[in-house]
């Protein structure tokens, strides 16, 4: 007997926080905040004073 | 010879004297006129003049420009203004039919996968129904105000994008937003229009009513709803289910050492009696004499050995407090569930709701806090992340912030709830803007903040009543920096020049829109004004103007852009050089200074707003892309940087950006946030979370928080970073999974599908009982 399968189709939801708020999935973002999203890079957490004194 | 014109759409037709007869006709009429042919008379006039020149083919421009100079020529003044000004509506109107018809086509019949209008917020739906009609009615009422009401200048000033005036749709109509104060809109119960609601009676009922205070005031402002005192709020309702919890456990207790059916209407005249004679309830801490009283009188009235009674009085502690607990919990749970669901303005849209919370240390707010959280943390129905309401954890000193504090707890509670959920957000009572108003005792002093930054708290209209509640923004509107730069073409003196031009040009603009919102009256908002809400909106009735008492909100301007200007000034943003860093402080305390000195003035409470950008971000690069092209660093991406944030773009340590961002809360007294991305998924590395809030902490913001991706797999339930893989289920997106497969992970996690329950328990041993 062949098993039976689900999720075909379904996709991951991907929580962002844009301007405050926070969106299911990036569907109903508009372009401008879309390309925000895209662009963030992490802010690594690190002590590093030293090197923040030398800015 | 005149046989073709050219319309305004381009298309070519057959000239016709009679057109322009009629069209001075009209006009003439409307000043006592009544000679057709005098008119007829005049319209070859101009077809002579139109000859003349050597137009062949005139457009319907140089027509009228035409008629305008022969009605002049020919001494018929009073005419000829009537006709520039029959002139000027028509062409308002065709205008507005143009762009508002394409508008209106793009709505209908475009997905909101295409059409940026409809995405322009993301809390609303545009692809249903109501969510379209809300559009239509949104972008006419835009279009409406744009040409009629508001000023020409303020108009041409935002159509072309040197400001933005937020709610545009609302300009005639209402204000942004109010922090409610449910404690006092509780006492004694209230009205939401549609049926009076009395006094909850315990927290399941406070937390219901607390969801309708929100919905109801959403219906009477654009804004977003916020409770300032969430905390305190709730407290009462936990205090209620606490006591009729105790009272019924220690009747059963009773019933069995005494031998009886039912005596809970005899424990319950007991406590009603030693409430009145002593003024001490049954409390969840049970830190007062209640029980000592009880007992003496249990003694008298049913002659019970002492063993007996205590037996009873700590079972029925025991009980209570595990009852309210789970009471508590699922009451949250409702609540988040709610305020998920349940729509607003015609079913479109949910209401955009915060909490405040963190600063009550009674036990029965602490018991509130905690169980949001967890019910937070445990998502809604299928494990989702509740998007309402945004929550924030107030951090003090001596309350929660150090590890000896009475909710040092919850702080690490919410931290790891936070890592999971992106909710709460985290604002700051001892950064000197805020501590300089709080007082412990007195919620109405701890600052708020609404939805996504929103603060008010100084009053200069009236300095007796600095407080949290029954006060909100009125309007806002922000100023487009970067442009201001490239205007300036690098020259910082004009370029402040030009800053302050603006400035006046939005206070001018607020002010006029204050004129307009002060003519409304209680009756125009039955639940914010006609309840009591708004602070003194309880002195007024219902035909009253509410002028006066709006003076308690704030007007704020917003700024846009502060990188992207810098980039401009300095060919660095404040994340590169301390030049920028320090012109950036410069330009933005000047803002600050003139809000200040507009307050002093006028006695309205002037303040500044760091914008959130929500509908805005690409709207000002968009337009100056168009007309200065594109510049590196400046109008290259499809956004302006956030306010004065650090951009997003560019790589930078968590500590050196709050470090950098830190001053700016200070300044922007109209509201502010801070977040930083942190890498990883943070619930790995509470520790390093709880040091980037404790960062904020020390370097003086206002609000703050962390974001990370949250991502969730619908399939198998798994919610938490997920690349290409599901980690739990394996499988891609959109791939199909096996259900054998699945019911063997499924297995680990107790039961199958939404079961809430199975979440309360697990959440319920993972903490440690802060009570
Ligand atoms: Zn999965």
């Amino acid at each position: 007997m062949e098993n039976q399968t689900v999720g075909k189709g379904v996709k991951f939801e991907r929580i962002r926080r844009i301007t405050g708020y926070l969106v299911g999935t990036l569907d109903r973002f508009n372009d401008a905040k879309y390309a925000e999203v895209n662009d963030r890079v992490k802010h690594s957490i690190q002590k590093e004073t030293g090197e923040f004194e030398q800015i | 010879m005149i046989n073709t014109i050219i319309k305004r759409d381009g298309r070519h037709v057959d000239f016709s004297i009679e057109k322009i007869a009629n069209a001075i006709y009209m006009s003439a009429q409307a000043t006592g006129g009544k000679d057709y042919d005098a008119s007829l008379a005049l319209a070859r006039q101009v077809t002579d003049y139109l000859e003349q020149k050597g137009f062949e083919m005139p457009t319907v421009e140089e027509i009228q420009d035409a008629v305008e100079k022969i009605l002049i020529e020919n001494g018929h003044a009073r005419t000829a203004k009537l006709y520039i000004l029959y002139r000027a509506d028509r062409s308002k109107v065709r205008e507005m039919n143009t762009r508002l018809m394409k508008i209106y086509e793009g709505l209908t019949f475009v997905d909101a996968k295409e059409n940026d209008i409809k995405r322009e917020n993301a809390n609303i739906d545009a692809d249903t129904s109501m969510g379209t009609m809300l559009k239509y009615g949104s972008e006419g009422a835009k279009q409406f105000n744009e040409l009629y009401v508001l000023n020409p200048a303020h108009s041409k000033a935002h159509h072309e994008g040197d400001i933005h005036i937020h709610d545009l749709d609302f300009l005639t109509l209402t204000t942004t937003c109010c922090q409610i104060d449910i404690v006092k809109l509780f006492e004694g119960g209230f009205s939401t229009g549609h049926g009076f609601l009395r006094e909850p009676n315990d927290i399941a009922s406070y937390s219901a009513l607390a969801c309708i205070a929100i919905q109801s005031n959403q219906n009477d402002q654009h804004g977003g709803q916020s409770i300032p005192n969430f905390d305190y709020g709730m407290a009462k309702g936990v205090a209620k289910t606490y006591r009729k919890a105790y009272i019924s456990n220690l009747a059963k207790a009773l019933e069995l050492s005494c031998n009886e059916d039912d005596m809970l209407d005899a424990i319950k005249s007991i406590c009603k009696k030693i409430e009145s004679d002593y003024g001490v309830s049954p409390v969840l801490s049970n830190d007062n004499d209640y029980h000592q009283f009880e007992a003496q009188v249990l003694k008298d009235s049913f002659n019970l050995p002492d063993e007996d009674i205590s037996k009873a009085q700590v079972f029925a502690l025991k009980k209570a407090v595990k009852e309210t607990d789970r009471s508590t919990y699922q009451a949250m749970e409702a609540l988040i569930h709610n305020l998920n669901t349940m729509h607003s303005r015609a079913g479109a849209q949910i209401p955009f709701s915060s909490i405040n919370y963190g600063s009550d240390v009674s036990a029965e707010g602490r018991l509130v806090v905690k169980n949001v959280l967890l019910a937070t943390e445990a998502g809604l129905g299928n494990g989702e992340t509740p998007v309402f309401p945004i929550q924030i954890f107030r951090i003090k000193e001596g309350i929660s912030y150090n590890k000896e504090d009475p909710n040092y707890d919850l702080f690490k509670l919410a931290c790891r709830v936070s890592a999971k959920r992106l909710f709460p957000n985290f604002s700051f009572m001892d950064s000197p803007f805020n501590k300089q108003y709080y007082i412990q005792d007195d919620y109405n002093t701890h600052v708020a903040y609404m939805g996504c930054r929103t603060r008010v708290m100084t009053n200069v209209y009236d300095k007796s009543r600095e407080v949290v509640c029954g006060r909100g923004n009125l309007s806002f509107t922000s100023i487009n920096l970067p442009r201001l730069a490239i205007k300036a073409h690098g020259n910082i003196d004009l370029f402040f020049e030009d800053l302050d031009r603006k400035i006046d040009l939005v206070i001018e603009q607020l002010l006029d829109r204050f004129a307009i919102q002060s003519k409304k009256r209680v009756r125009n908002f039955p639940f914010l004004m006609g309840q009591g809400l708004w602070l003194d909106s309880d002195n007024l009735s219902l035909d009253d103007e509410i002028g006066e008492i709006l003076k308690h909100g704030t007007l704020s301007v917003g700024f846009i852009g502060l990188a992207e200007t810098l980039k401009v000034l300095l060919d660095a943003h404040h994340g590169e050089s301390v030049e920028a860093r320090n012109l950036g402080l410069e330009i933005v305390a000047h803002m600050r200074s003139r809000m200040d000195a507009e307050s002093e003035k006028t006695g309205l409470n002037f303040s500044l707003l760091a914008t959130p950008a929500e509908g805005l971000s690409g709207r000002f690069v968009k337009l100056d892309r168009a007309k200065y092209g594109v510049i590196p660093g400046v109008t290259d991406r499809a956004y302006y940087t956030n306010s004065f944030h650090v951009p997003v773009y560019y790589p930078i340590s968590a500590f050196e950006k709050i470090k950098i961002e830190g001053p700016y809360h200070t300044l922007t007294n109209a509201g502010h946030i801070s977040y930083i991305e942190m890498d990883g998924n943070p619930s790995d590395n509470l520790e390093a979370f709880e040091s980037v809030i404790r960062c904020m902490k020390e370097n003086k913001m206002g609000y703050g928080s962390v974001n990370h991706p949250v991502d969730r797999d619908p399939v198998c339930g798994y919610t938490g970073i997920i690349g290409d893989v599901c980690p739990r289920c394996g499988r891609y997106d959109g791939e199909e999974i096996d259900v054998e497969v699945l019911r063997k992970l499924k297995g680990l996690s107790i039961c199958e599908a939404p079961c809430c329950d199975d979440n309360s328990l697990e959440s319920d041993d993972k903490v440690t009982h802060p009570i």
